[in-house]
């Protein structure tokens, strides 16, 4: 499956993978500690939002995140 | 098929023969809540059969539609929900779909989906029209999503014999010269 962005497809397949192992294998049976994919999808992530801001796709109220684990930041 | 299976196949559903018009799915966002449920947020890019020849004189920028999804997998209580929107063509129709894949309450393999469309066509006087067209068209698109998971499944099923078929191979092949080395 291709990516939105031409440029971005083969980091797209390299995330895929590594996402597809980890949600199977460890998140569906409750582990879902660890975040083997983090680099894969930082930077298949960047190349996504370039896409979109060229594109000018509509994408509306979303944060580009990352792959967060819903941890709190603490700003002191 | 299991709950577990079924959300498997979801999440890799495309690209699959009953829905040819998606060409591309991203991964917008990703992360794991504070209570373990998993937030997806994907963008899917369709191409509808428009023929080459406008494509070549319009440019497929202007042929491109795009529908973004939510999607929340809750591995503890075992339901994944779908949420879809399009943000193409805002202005004139909006289609929201919802779907939920839960275990079947009897049946433990079994998964049950429930699926809902909301569909408003705005200020068209074909609107009732148009609203029952893309009524029909959306029931027979649930149809053709479930044959879509069918297909996906039978597909992930042949990967893991492959998997098992060479690591059996490899095993055998290894085995054998171990035995040759110890004569």
């Amino acid at each position: 499956m291709n990516s939105v962005g031409e440029a971005c497809t083969e980091l797209k397949r390299e995330y895929d993978l590594c996402f597809n192992r980890w949600f199977a294998e460890k998140f569906l049976k409750g582990d879902s500690a660890g975040d083997p994919c983090g680099q894969l999808f930082k930077r298949y992530q960047l190349c996504v939002q370039k896409a979109i801001k060229e594109k000018d796709i509509p994408i509306e109220g979303l944060e580009f995140m990352g792959p967060s684990k819903g941890k709190t930041e603490n700003s002191s | 098929h299991p709950w577990e299976t079924v959300t498997t196949a979801a999440m890799r559903k495309y690209p699959n023969p009953m829905n040819p018009s998606v060409v591309g799915v991203d991964v917008l966002d990703r992360h794991v809540d504070p209570s373990g449920k998993l937030h997806s947020h994907r963008l899917l890019s369709t191409e509808w059969g428009i023929p080459s020849l406008v494509k070549s004189l319009i440019g497929t920028c202007r042929t491109r539609t795009y529908v973004q999804e939510h999607s929340v997998v809750d591995p503890v209580e075992k339901t994944m929900e779908l949420k879809s929107c399009n943000i193409s063509f805002t202005n004139l129709v909006s289609v929201d779909e919802r779907l939920v894949y839960k275990p079947h309450p009897h049946e433990p393999h079994k998964t049950i989906l429930t699926q809902e469309a909301i569909i408003s066509v705005k200020g068209v006087s074909l609107s009732s029209y148009l609203e029952g067209l893309m009524a029909n068209t959306i029931s027979s698109n649930a149809k053709k999503g479930r044959e879509a998971l069918e297909w996906v499944i039978k597909r992930l099923n042949a990967e893991i014999e492959e998997f098992a078929a060479s690591a059996r191979g490899t095993m055998r092949s290894s085995m054998a010269a171990a035995a040759f080395v110890e004569k």
